[in-house]
């Protein structure tokens, strides 16, 4: 892959890297106990282990107040973003997607194999979610969460009630609704909503649920960007309902005491697993897999569901969920959410571009 | 003083070679020792990307095989898409706006500035310029308290009575865009203003009322076109950076409030387009600067650009 890349873009890279590296050799000093260089995360807002080291807890325990000298970490605010990112030649030593991307990546050579024998709990990962990551033979990625995508409302802001994907589109809600602004996941939604397969769009439909996805403007407030974005919007009222919102925007206002509900659309939850790889061009795979070890041991797991009810790959930590939460949200029951939601399919690079250019042609729409 | 460095200067009448024995450093090395730091940064900060995207633009993909391959795919799919072409006019067009209501709402300032001041005027510029040491992202989310649906405006509104609900649309749509806009770019546009007053001769306004014309002709006739120069200055530093604006249209632009640069910065930071994006980008630049240097001809001829002949 390397060798096709553009040369001037690579050449003005190295020019500008010849530039900055005057300025950081010598800046700062190594201590004993860190490693050589720091590990290179890519990682969603609201997941950096320098913000929350309990979800990570072996790994940011052993290495306490050197933590960020151990860890570099950049954030992404969606899946376009990170792949995009890491195919212009972000070298990342640990990756975070969610899986309907998993493919693309080792399509392009950006992830390396995983070796499963050197990550301790493996094994407590079901098997259904280890063969997600698994391509041509080989493990490419780690599970390590999995979502809802559904309807975030403001209880006490509503006039009625959503109770479906279809509802967005319910001009009692004008002005008050905001999209993900994410063409995959609002084509998948837009095709729940009108009884459509989301995964097996002729050209036909995608052109229908275009138009349904400039229909719906009227509708919107704005579309949200982010995790924080996605919260703020609901938090000052500007939107009642948050379509595509995940289970951790939920917790998070309603430990603030916002009274919202997680509406579950009559259509169904779509659903998603996230998971680690490991940048092809990484060699700093003891930290890696230390890394990788300790984010899927079981307690760091229940303290990453417990914080933001999201569902977690090792079956093990179910037992230190919080009970209420898991019931609430069937996070200890894998199965059930297996074959009761719509889980994310794997994109082509194909799909992957028509998304793109459809999603900026509803955006630019008058 | 002055006689100390006379007779210190030895008695050479060639300029050439007084700079020379100062320095010890021939002419023409101290001219590229001094317009190096210059060209070596327009070199690499713009020269160099702008050659980096003109190649973008003709391949037909930035990775992987079709890097290498050149094409014109990427020019006939702007010129085909009518809703680049609309996004690009749009822009144009609030860029226009917002360049002449800063215009409109700066040179009242500038003005009282410049005449009316007093000694207050380094006062004055100093309140003006504080607002640009603060955030740009701060500036902008700031309208949220007045704009918002739980703002001062909406408060307001609904406290007289004219409304009983709160219009929530305010902070998410295209004239919160402007508005955030103009309100960033008057102090961008006092200064020039201000300044090309200034220079204005105080015996000028004498020299018009002893001709007989009252104020408002002196306005007319002496002032504002005497700082027609500032005005020009400050139109093409508000206009040029508004028309590839991305930040406030994707914080306050709502879902209708989109511009082009909006686009460019998905081609290249999430759609993986970046031949398209790097095309988008040169046609807008065309757009712009090609009426600009046109205009900027015209200005030069009719004497509008000042320095001439003051």
């Amino acid at each position: 892959m390397r060798n096709h890349r553009f040369h001037a873009v690579f050449l003005l890279a190295a020019l500008i890297g010849a530039l900055l590296s005057g300025c950081s050799a010598g800046a700062g000093t190594q201590g004993i106990d860190t490693p050589e260089e720091p590990l290179v995360i890519l990682e969603w807002t609201g997941y950096e282990v320098t913000e929350y080291p309990q979800f990570f807890e072996p790994f940011s325990e052993k290495y306490g107040d050197q933590l960020n000298k151990v860890v570099s970490v950049s954030v992404f605010g969606d899946d376009a973003e990170a792949f995009s990112k890491v195919q212009s030649g972000f070298d990342a030593d640990i990756i975070h997607p969610c899986s309907s991307w998993w493919g693309l990546y080792v399509d392009a050579g950006l992830v390396q194999p995983i070796d499963t024998s050197r990550l301790a709990s493996w094994d407590e990962i079901p098997e259904v979610l280890q063969k997600q990551g698994e391509f041509n033979g080989q493990q490419y990625f780690v599970p390590w969460d999995w979502y809802y995508e559904a309807l975030l409302v403001r209880s006490d802001l509503v006039p009625e009630m959503p109770t479906s994907w279809a509802d967005l589109w319910d001009p009692q809600y004008a002005g008050h609704v905001s999209l993900w602004d994410n063409g995959e996941v609002s084509f998948a939604a837009a095709a729940m909503a009108f009884g459509l397969d989301p995964w097996n769009l002729t050209d036909e439909e995608d052109e229908f649920l275009k138009q349904k996805l400039i229909e719906i403007k009227p509708n919107l407030i704005t579309y949200w960007l982010d995790y924080t974005q996605a919260i703020d919007l609901s938090a000052s009222g500007d939107a009642w309902v948050v379509a595509s919102a995940w289970q951790d925007t939920y917790s998070a206002l309603a430990d603030e005491g916002y009274d919202v509900t997680y509406v579950e659309p009559e259509e169904g939850y779509l659903a998603g697993v996230c998971g680690y790889g490991i940048g092809s061009e990484s060699t700093n795979l003891d930290l890696a897999y230390e890394f990788l070890s300790a984010a899927i041991d079981k307690q760091s797991m229940a303290n990453f569901s417990n914080e933001y009810w999201y569902g977690a790959s090792n079956a093990a930590a179910a037992e230190l969920i919080d009970p209420e939460a898991a019931e609430l949200l069937r996070l200890n029951d894998l199965d059930f959410v297996l074959a009761n939601t719509e889980f994310y399919q794997p994109l082509t690079a194909e799909r992957r571009d028509k998304l793109s250019d459809m999603w900026n042609e509803i955006k630019a729409a008058p | 003083m002055s006689t100390q460095n006379l007779t210190n200067t030895p008695a050479v009448h060639n300029r050439r070679g007084i700079k020379e024995q100062l320095t010890g450093i021939p002419r023409r090395r101290q001219l590229i020792a001094l317009i190096s730091p210059a060209s070596l940064w327009l070199f690499f900060l713009l020269i160099l990307p702008l050659a980096t995207l003109v190649m973008l633009s003709f391949v037909k993909t930035a990775f992987g095989e079709g890097s290498t391959v050149l094409t014109l795919e990427h020019y006939r799919a702007f010129l085909q898409n009518t809703i680049y072409q609309r996004l690009l006019w749009r822009s144009l067009g609030i860029a226009l706006l917002v360049t002449v209501l800063t215009l409109l709402f700066s040179y009242p300032v500038a003005y009282f500035m410049a005449y009316f001041a007093g000694e207050r005027q380094n006062l004055l510029l100093t309140i003006l310029i504080i607002p640009a040491w603060t955030s740009f992202l701060l500036r902008v989310l700031a309208w949220r308290l007045i704009l918002g649906s739980n703002g001062l405006l909406n408060t307001f509104l609904m406290g007289i009575g004219i409304i009983q609900e709160p219009i929530t649309g305010l902070f998410f749509s295209t004239p919160a865009v402007i508005i955030t806009l103009v309100y960033i770019w008057i102090p961008f546009a006092v200064l020039p203003i201000y300044v090309s007053l200034q220079r204005i001769e105080g015996n000028l306004f004498e020299a018009s009322a002893d001709l007989g014309a009252r104020p408002w002709q002196t306005f007319w006739k002496v002032i504002f076109p005497l700082s027609l120069p500032g005005i020009l200055a400050a139109f093409l530093f508000v206009f040029i950076p508004t028309v590839g604006e991305y930040v406030t249209p994707a914080l306050v632009g709502g879902p209708n409030g989109l511009m082009i640069g909006n686009i460019i910065w998905d081609q290249f930071s999430r759609g993986l387009d970046w031949p398209m994006g790097a095309t988008l980008s040169l046609m807008m630049m065309l757009i712009v600067i090609v009426p600009l240097f046109l205009s900027s001809g015209l200005a030069e001829r009719l004497g509008l650009t000042g320095g001439g002949d003051e």
